[in-house]
């Protein structure tokens, strides 16, 4: 069987440029719209899910499940540092941080309020959060007032840099160093020293989690299992990356919106892609008919359409790709990062990056809008009878 | 033939195409319709909840930080206050939900009734909750997921407070969407004291009823003149904007939505004017003999316009019926999977369909007028010489 050759399908593509490029257009903005979105979801899980060390575990109170709404005592705290199955540092202390996590108000530097997350810590909590490190600055010290800020919300609060004062809580804090954590979500949090700020909320106990570092995988479950048994202190242990995946969840509504966009977005472009592809059949009768009349069969006139209707979708989608990438750098620049509410109810920021996986999805969805688009088109032209398509022209 | 047929017959022409532009405006109709519900579902969600005589007063610093619960007797005290109730988070896991799942407060029996006649809650079980000390009032919406029924014992596990309770359902608050629990706050000191902890002593919100809605920003400001210079200084604001605040760390994703909105928006008038111009464009030596048999350049100009108007105006009356559909669904859905619950309260208002319609009107408008002004000033010598 003779093909015509896909350059043939190409050329046709281009031989009406401004039909095309509406058309193409039209498919771009379905990627450009589902891209974006994709990015968001993406970023959002990439900044949750790096989160947490698979080494770690979190022990709140029975039920809690963020360890903002949770209170351990003095008492528990104490007792858990000394079970077995903990990992120790070369001065043999066991890795537990102990941490008050308090949700207070904070002015945006743009106006308006939101509640940040502030993290009460002890010096352990670098050696237990072994992915957080002060980018740049330095260590608080205690009772001074002294607050270290994640790199997510520099600019983003009022006095979020260093040498700034922020304003939360009772008091006012001095920020003497940046936290960096390689994207998860502690860069959108706050770190002050955990008595000064148990003094600062009232708190009756001054923890509201423990942070644990195992000593092995095997220890995990067995420390798990003891430290969910003990009746004396209802807590729960939970894998820290369990932990902050089911703060991802909060993600599931985003998930409904970008299915909803990209179907009803992608339908809506593929009806369009397919008046292009019909004006196109339409238009070009007589030439088809000759190319049957010259012993091309039926397949390969479909075929040659079909490619058209790919080659829409992908320059569709090239357009689209451009375009969703500048608009993710512009978003993150002109907006900084994109708050987002965890269940937390604190607010986490998200630098928007479409991943190449996301430009995969839409790549795919481009040509599919293309091709179905296509299909009806394509029969059309291949069930034409040449001699009356030849007759007509 | 009359012009309202001619109309009609140019868009019978090609009923594929006309279809399939039909249908590209509608489904994009229907998606910025559902987009724009978002923010307008919020207002609603917030109008539903919050009335504009309530206030919050909760301390300066945020909601988790508490104030003297003892505080709420002298707000009663001061000028145009209606009634004043002291709330504080006791954060109860269901025990067969394993977690928080629905807000849960302690209340003073006595004084939440009067705080919030909107809720319409029953008298009779107002009394009951005074006379049980055990005794809670529940949201329907609650009520209903877990399938308890007035007169029924819930275990609740505080995240809060080293005391689990036994509460007895003895009234609900008769709104689908409400899903809080109240239970007294005596019978929660009480559970602390009788465990060896100091009492029930802080409140992290305390809500009054303004009798005067003129009044509501002078009554803030004496509250908040009560507490100036003391450990915790409060800020009262409306229930709205305390609810409001919520979703403000939300405004990026907003804005986020709202680009992807204006694309789609894009998106749509793209597709109805390739086709408007593609039609038009075939239609160019009838056009011609048209004008050759006497037709002016308005008459045509209008009939090609009202082509246009009528196929976006059709399509975008079927795309907002879709996105009314639709948000049915997401409400039903929303019912049946707690996490979708955000979405359950998005509705099509009138405002939602006004502004649909006028982007299809608009649509029409810009699809039809660019290629009918091109080819109804073309001179019809030229063009006819192309036909012949």
């Amino acid at each position: 069987m003779r093909h015509l050759p896909v350059a043939y399908s190409v050329r046709n593509v281009l031989a009406r440029p401004t039909r095309s490029l509406m058309t193409a257009a039209v498919i771009a903005l379905v990627v450009v719209a589902c891209t974006l979105l994709l990015g968001l979801i993406g970023s959002l899980r990439r900044t949750l899910i790096s989160s947490g060390d698979p080494r770690n575990l979190v022990v709140m109170r029975k039920g809690s499940d963020n360890d903002g709404s949770s209170q351990v005592t003095l008492e528990a705290y104490q007792a858990i540092r000394f079970f077995d199955g903990i990992a120790r540092d070369a001065a043999d202390q066991p890795l537990v941080s102990p941490e008050l996590v308090v949700q207070p108000f904070i002015r945006r530097a743009s106006g308006g309020r939101e509640n940040v997350l502030v993290r009460g810590i002890e010096p352990m909590a670098f050696r237990v959060h072994s992915e957080v490190r002060i980018a740049a600055g330095r260590m608080l010290v205690p009772s001074a007032g002294e607050a270290l800020v994640g790199r997510g919300l520099l600019g983003r609060y009022e006095g979020a840099e260093i040498g700034g004062e922020l304003r939360f809580g009772r008091g006012r804090w001095r920020v003497v160093g940046v936290l960096e954590a390689g994207g998860s979500s502690f860069e959108s949090e706050i770190w002050v020293d955990a008595r000064e700020l148990a003094r600062d909320a009232k708190r009756p106990f001054p923890y509201s989690g423990i942070r644990v570092r195992t000593a092995s995988p095997g220890d995990m479950a067995a420390l798990r299992r003891r430290i969910d048994a003990d009746p004396r202190y209802a807590l729960e242990a939970k894998p820290e990356v369990e932990y902050y995946a089911s703060q991802a969840e909060s993600a599931h509504v985003l998930y409904v919106l970008v299915a909803g966009v990209a179907l009803l977005a992608g339908i809506g472009a593929g009806f369009g892609a397919a008046n292009t592809m019909y004006a196109s059949v339409q238009a070009r009768t007589a030439e088809i008919g000759t190319l049957r009349a010259l012993g091309f069969s039926r397949r390969a006139i479909l075929r040659a359409f079909e490619i058209e209707a790919a080659a829409l979708g992908v320059a569709g989608f090239a357009l689209g790709a451009v375009v969703s990438v500048a608009l993710a750098a512009a978003v993150r620049h002109g907006l900084g990062g994109v708050g987002f509410s965890a269940r937390t109810f604190t607010t986490n920021v998200i630098a928007l990056h479409v991943a190449p996986s996301d430009l995969a999805i839409a790549a795919a969805l481009a040509v599919l809008v293309g091709v179905t688009g296509g299909i009806a088109p394509a029969y059309r032209a291949a069930r034409l009878r040449p001699i009356e398509a030849l007759r007509r022209a | 033939m009359s012009w309202a047929r001619f109309v009609l017959a140019n868009l019978w022409r090609n009923p594929l195409r006309s279809a399939l532009t039909a249908g590209a405006v509608a489904l994009a109709v229907a998606l910025v319709s559902l987009l724009l519900t978002m923010p307008a579902g919020m207002d609603l969600l917030l109008d539903r909840l919050a009335s504009n005589t309530r206030i919050s007063v909760h301390h300066k610093a945020g909601v988790v930080y508490t104030m003297p619960a003892a505080f709420t007797r002298k707000i009663r005290q001061v000028d145009g206050v209606a009634a004043a109730v002291a709330m504080s988070w006791y954060g109860g896991a269901y025990e067969e939900a394993g977690r928080v799942t629905f807000p849960n407060f302690a209340v003073e029996a006595e004084h939440v009734g009067a705080v919030y006649p909107d809720y319409r809650i029953d008298p009779v079980e107002l009394d009951d909750f005074l006379r049980y000390r055990d005794g809670a009032i529940v949201g329907r919406g609650t009520l209903r997921k877990y399938g308890w029924k007035i007169g029924d014992r819930v275990t609740l596990k505080s995240t809060i407070y080293p005391a689990d309770l036994e509460v007895r359902i003895v009234g609900e608050i008769p709104n689908d969407a409400a899903p809080m629990l109240w239970l007294r706050r005596d019978y929660l000191d009480e559970a602390l004291k009788a465990r060896g902890w100091a009492g029930l002593g802080n409140a992290n919100v305390v809500w009054v009823r303004v009798a005067d809605p003129n009044r509501v920003n002078a009554v803030m400001r004496d509250i908040d003149d009560l507490s100036r210079n003391s450990e915790a200084e409060t800020a009262s604001e409306t229930e709205k904007s305390f609810f409001g605040n919520f979703f403000g760390s939300l405004d990026g994703l907003v804005r986020i939505i709202l680009l992807i909105t204006s694309l789609v928006a894009l998106c749509i008038v793209f597709i109805a004017a390739n086709t408007t111009s593609m039609s038009v464009r075939e239609r160019a030596g009838e056009i011609a003999v048209l004008r050759a048999l006497g037709f002016s350049r308005a008459a045509i100009f209008r009939t090609l316009v009202a082509e246009a108007l009528l196929l976006a105006g059709g399509a975008g009356l079927l795309g907002v019926a879709m996105a009314w559909g639709l948000t049915g669904t997401l409400r039903a859905l929303a019912g049946w999977n707690e996490t979708l619950g955000p979405l359950g309260n998005f509705t099509v208002t009138p405002a939602v369909v006004a502004q649909g319609v006028a982007l299809s009107v608009a649509v029409g408008l810009l699809a039809g007028v660019a290629p009918a002004l091109g080819v109804v000033r073309r001179p019809v010598a030229e063009a006819l010489r192309e036909v012949f």
